[in-house]
């Protein structure tokens, strides 16, 4: 029991109950679910929706908020394709391009927060209009069709079973976050700036500096989350990335991620992904209409918070 | 003090400093106003047209309307990113209590309104009762309404609504004066009355500028702010059917998805009119004059052929600009106040 | 203590800002090995120096020296490298870092990307947990820590840095008297092995028990400079404070006992843990209530007022019982009104103006039809009551942020003032506020009692409770510990007092 006491106050295993329960579930109502077919849809889903989150995770941990993850992202995957189309580059400086511009947008993000000492919040939402108003005026509105038969392979091929190989660079990113929270300073110093920004100064961390880096690794996540967009979509579509923002703060705070910042899990923000993935293509397989996967996911967001500022009532300093 | 505080001139809520303060703030928008109306006026042709004064005076009304929605909840130091999806709730509430429950058109607005209060109703009790940021609460409600509304409707829009509706958008008063902006003027009027001359209004800024002070000096705040969420859920609701009255139609991608394409005008209006995002101080004169400015420029752009999609980009940096710009003249007074 | 060569020098240190001179000239002399005490009044300048010595701030002029050399230090950090330690009043730690992270975050500062070895950072930490006692796990998180533990962590992060100098602000603020004394014994050996500790506090009993020097500061110069404790007494001390004795001759016998009783608590408990609560406050009476921090006192005053659930007992309002559900109720019905103690947060909304302040519970009475309220009445209503305390302020549309702290507390009062309220709780009534304001206050609420209105004051400074009180309620840890009968002799009521709370079974620490 005292096991189970523990457990219960890790991030991961709330949700990963609720996981197992959905799936048990949904595999009573639908023998296709766990099909190897469907299965390859939902790691599909989840390659690129768990960059996503991380991108906005990444914020989320510094005690702010990135409301222009979707305009990066999109602005990386026109200029992606667009680069390739229009200009003839090779695919893999395409790519390199499209991640730097990723990078840049989170760079001038950062910088924009630290010299005006203005919100996030409100330097977000205006880099969002100008991010995605860039994309609009490049494409204006018309899809980049250029995509280069290797991308367009990438998107489809397996690596393994039913595992695509989209999942590949997610799943090393996902390593590579947990490592750099958990074990390396630079992360350590992000999570110190959420928890307290004071006391980060003060112990000789340069706030200024780990706001800029964490910003611009959200870009770059942003980035590498439109380029594989692109490479299952297999069009450089400028709609890309409007439909995340809800997401980007979804599977976080599933995975219990304090919105003060501070404290994020990578492998509960997973799980998060997982189980939206899980229930939206519940909804298509049960064919209930696809727009209630938004009515859901803003329930699970509420349930999340709700329950994460439950288990933070602990008191600090209460202890022993 | 004692003497000479009686033979001052009985000035509103507004000090001599603060008067300078907001003075300046409204003042400079005016001026910006009439410069970029110079501007536009010689360098775009057809500007001064009645009928592009017309069109200015409609989509203005609308953006003026979404920026006092957001204005009453920034008001609580809060943020409500749900005024998109409010407002084309109560949109197509109203379409469907015409058209699907054959109710006349006065009794679908008023009911409609009222779907907006309550869907504010929703948000205040939340933010109230969990004691959660707005901004999360929300972002969660965008997506709720939204999806709800869009499941409901089918994503169909209604196009048969009485003829008043498109009457009203189209009527001109003097050739060139939309009924619309009389509208918003009438509310803008209302909410500066809110705020200067009733209790509810001057509680509204105590409980936003201090929760804390205001309820151990006898304000219920949590009802304050669950008011001040009705209202902007209202006036979402206004600015939405004047979208419908614009368009002929009530459209479920009128505010875009999820209702995003709003957020941007909604905050653009009072950042720039000078209301603070910390709640507690309110310029409704300035957020009529901030949305009025910025779809000015939107328009006098467009007319210069900068091209639709750049002006997307064009407000953002507006938005940076305005915000760089209010910080700089606050720190400005708070120097030149101490010293 | 021998006199030793100083380890830190401030000589003719003055500080400047705009309008005001915080600092004139201060002087103050850090030898090893010892616990220096630096007192004095709210904006004596104490915090100002203490910003200059913990490079918040740098003087406009004047010297400080570190080991006989000069230096000037840009920034807090600066000042934490070259050597100067110090422990706020709000902890620095991050809650759910270990022990060891907290401790040597510094050391990991240089390279961003190389892994941390989590054993080696433990293996280091244990040494300095060792020095104080702390006999916990390096890789414990600092959130399952008490709060005493929490700051001997802050200890071992200063003195890890290789601080010569180590500034304690309010140190025991929320600490039991156990945590207290463990607290001093870690101080003790830390000065007996060469460290020189400034201690920071306005607790005189505590200073004298645990400091071998000290330094009042008085209106931002030295009411005395580093000179030894010994032979010091707490008169004197309060004389250098203050500028002339505490007096308390101003309490004078009020009898009330035939007067009708205005709030009642009876066996009252609470949903934040207080416990068989009894208080009576009578017409033209004045309660005080002593405790000290973390006592429970300003919870109980707020949940008289309605803001913290009663869950057991009874509370009479003018012999009724009542049940208060929210704060407006126990306003706008009972005529309670609360003065408290966070003027800053609580008492005053300050970035609006003095209008906009003093009216706030009056508001609804004077609102006329359509929910109509006029500026020109609220002034009517509020005006006579800011002049009667000389408010003095350049108009009524000020901000209250830039009126001075007296000037707050005044208008935080008139705004009750002007609700005439039946009863009035007044918690810490004279924090942060210049000696001259805090007998003006005394006096009125003095009048105030003699005109009817029921009065509780809650303070943990005892000479302003024996000053103002009739009676006297104790509390300590949520519950009350006696009732003392107030004869204005501070000499027999002061110990009365402290027996009481030292009576009390201290929670374990």
């Amino acid at each position: 029991m005292i096991q189970l006491s523990r457990l219960s106050r890790t991030d991961w295993f709330g949700p990963l109950l609720a996981t197992i329960l959905a799936i048990i579930t949904i595999r009573a109502f639908s023998e296709n679910f766990l099909s190897l077919f469907n299965i390859q849809i939902l790691l599909l889903a989840i390659a690129v929706n768990a960059l996503v989150a991380y991108s906005q995770m990444i914020i989320i941990a510094i005690g702010q908020m990135n409301l222009s993850v979707g305009a990066i992202g999109g602005l990386a995957a026109i200029s992606f394709v667009g680069m390739i189309e229009v200009w003839g580059l090779p695919t893999p400086i395409a790519v390199i391009l499209a991640l730097t511009i990723g990078v840049g947008c989170g760079v001038i993000n950062g910088v924009l927060i630290r010299i005006t000492g203005i919100s996030a919040f409100v330097i977000t939402l205006a880099t969002l209009s100008i991010y995605k108003g860039i994309n609009m005026g490049i494409t204006e509105a018309q899809p980049f069709y250029g995509v280069p038969d290797s991308v367009k392979a990438f998107g489809v091929a397996l690596v393994l079973g039913p595992i695509p190989w989209l999942l590949v660079p997610t799943a090393l990113v996902a390593v590579g976050l947990w490592f750099m929270l958990s074990r390396m300073p630079v992360g350590r110093f992000i999570l110190a700036v959420g928890s307290n920004e004071h006391a980060a100064g003060l112990s000789g961390i340069s706030v200024n500096a780990t706001v800029i880096i964490a910003h611009a690794l959200s870009g770059l996540l942003a980035g590498i989350a439109g380029v594989l967009v692109v490479a299952r979509l297999q069009i450089g579509q400028p709609s890309i990335g409007d439909d995340w923002l809800i997401l980007s703060f979804a599977a976080p705070v599933i995975g219990g991620a304090i919105l003060a910042g501070g404290h994020v899990s990578v492998s509960a923000t997973f799980l998060g992904v997982v189980i939206v993935a899980i229930i939206t293509q519940a909804l298509v397989l049960f064919n209930i209409d696809p727009f209630l996967v938004q009515v859901v996911l803003g329930g699970l967001i509420l349930a999340a918070v709700g329950l994460n500022k439950l288990r933070a009532r602990r008191p600090i300093g209460r202890g022993e | 003090m004692t003497m000479q505080d009686s033979m001052l001139p009985s000035g509103p809520n507004a000090s001599r400093n603060t008067t300078h303060f907001f003075l300046s703030n409204e003042f400079g928008l005016i001026l910006l106003i009439i410069i970029f109306a110079i501007i536009f006026g010689v360098t775009a042709n057809g500007f001064l047209s009645e009928f592009n004064l017309f069109t200015l005076g409609r989509n203005s009304a609308v953006n003026i309307m979404i920026g006092l929605s957001m204005m009453t909840v920034i008001v609580t130091g809060g943020l409500n990113l749900a005024v998109g999806a409010m407002g084309v709730s109560v949109a197509m509430t109203c379409g469907w209590l015409i058209e699907g429950v054959g109710l006349p058109w006065p009794i679908a607005i008023l009911g409609a309104l009222a779907f907006g209060a309550a869907l504010g109703f929703i948000n205040g009790g939340m933010v109230v009762r969990t004691g959660l940021h707005s901004f999360i609460i929300t972002l969660a409600t965008m997506s709720i309404f939204f999806g709800s509304m869009i499941f409901l409707t089918r994503a169909e829009s209604f196009r048969e609504l009485p003829s008043v509706f498109s009457t009203f958008g189209r009527m001109k008063f003097g050739g060139y004066l939309s009924p619309l902006l009389l509208v918003t003027m009438i509310v803008a009027l209302a909410l500066a009355w809110l705020y200067r001359r009733t209790l509810t209004g001057r509680e509204m800024l105590a409980a936003g500028a201090s929760p804390a002070a205001a309820e151990l000096s006898g304000i219920r705040v949590d009802r304050i702010i669950i008011l001040c969420h009705m209202l902007s859920g209202v006036l979402a609701g206004i600015a939405a059917l004047m979208l419908v009255a614009r368009n002929g139609a009530a459209i479920p991608s009128m505010a875009g998805q999820l209702g995003q394409d709003w957020l941007l005008p909604a905050f653009l209006g009072p950042v720039l009119g000078g209301t603070l995002l910390q709640g507690g101080k309110v310029s409704v004169l300035g957020t009529v004059l901030g949305a009025f400015l910025v779809t000015m420029l939107s328009s006098g752009l467009m007319m210069l052929q900068v091209g639709a999609f750049w002006v997307q980009t064009f407000l953002g940096l507006m938005l940076l600009v305005a915000v760089l710009l209010d910080k700089a003249r606050r720190s400005y007074l708070a120097r030149r106040n101490l010293a | 203590m021998t006199d030793s060569t100083p380890v830190f020098q401030a000589r003719g240190v003055e500080k400047a800002f705009p309008g005001v001179m915080a600092l004139s000239g201060v002087d103050i002399t850090l030898h090893p090995g010892s616990i220096h005490a630096l007192l004095g009044e709210n904006g004596a300048g104490k915090s100002t120096l203490i910003k200059m010595i913990t490079g918040v701030h740098q003087p406009t002029a004047g010297t400080l020296t570190l080991d006989g050399k000069q230096v000037s230090f840009a920034s807090p950090r600066d000042a934490t490298v070259s050597g100067v330690g110090v422990v706020h009043q709000e902890r620095n730690l991050f809650p759910r870092f270990s022990v060891a992270e907290n401790i040597h975050l510094e050391q990991l500062a240089g390279a961003y990307l190389k892994p941390i070895n989590y054993r080696a950072l433990n293996d280091a930490a244990r040494p300095w947990l060792k020095a104080l006692d702390l006999d916990i796990d390096p890789s414990t998180l600092v959130s399952e820590l008490s709060v005493a533990r929490m700051q001997l962590v802050e200890i071992a992060k200063a003195l890890s840095l290789q601080s010569r100098v180590l500034l304690l602000d309010e140190p025991t603020a929320s600490l039991t008297s156990s945590e207290t004394d463990r607290l001093f014994t870690i101080l003790r050996r830390l000065r007996d092995s060469g460290t020189s500790l400034v201690f920071v506090s306005h607790k005189l009993e505590e200073v004298q028990e645990i400091c071998d020097r000290v330094t009042v500061l008085r209106d931002g110069a030295n009411a005395c400079d580093s000179q030894p404790m010994e032979g010091v007494g707490r008169q004197d001390l309060v004389r250098m404070m203050i500028g002339r004795a505490e007096g308390t001759a101003s309490w004078r016998a009020r009898d009330t006992t035939t007067h009708p009783e205005v709030l009642g608590l009876t066996n009252v408990s609470t949903a934040l843990g207080h416990k068989d609560i009894n208080l009576s406050v009578r017409k033209g009476e004045v309660v005080g209530l002593y405790g000290l921090v973390g006592a429970g006192r300003t919870e109980l005053a707020k949940a008289i007022m309605g803001k913290f659930t009663i869950t057991g007992g009874t509370v009479r309002i003018n012999g009724t019982p009542v049940t208060i559900t929210n704060v407006a109720a126990a306003i706008h019905h009972h005529g309670l009104g609360y003065i408290s103690e966070d003027r800053k947060n609580e008492g005053l909304i300050l970035q609006h103006s003095v209008l906009a302040n003093v009216g706030v519970p009056i508001w609804r009475k004077l609102t006329r039809q359509f929910s109509t309220l006029f500026d020109r009445d609220i002034r009517t209503a509020a005006l006579p009551y800011l002049q009667k305390l000389e408010v003095k302020t350049p108009s009524l549309s000020q901000t209250v942020a830039n009126l001075s702290g007296g000037n707050q507390q005044k208008i935080s009062v008139a705004k009750w003032l002007a609700a005439s309220v039946q009863f009035l709780i007044v918690d810490e009534p004279s924090v942060g506020i210049d000696i001259k304001t805090k007998a003006y206050l005394h006096e009125l609420l003095r009048d105030l009692a003699d005109q009817g209105t029921a009065i509780l004051v809650i303070s943990s400074d005892m000479p302003e409770i024996i000053a103002l009180a009739d009676r006297i309620k104790v509390m300590d840890d949520y519950r009350i510990m006696g009732e003392i009968i107030n004869t204005g002799v501070y000499d027999d009521i002061a110990p009365a007092i402290m027996n009481l709370i030292h009576d009390s079974v201290a929670p374990a620490a």
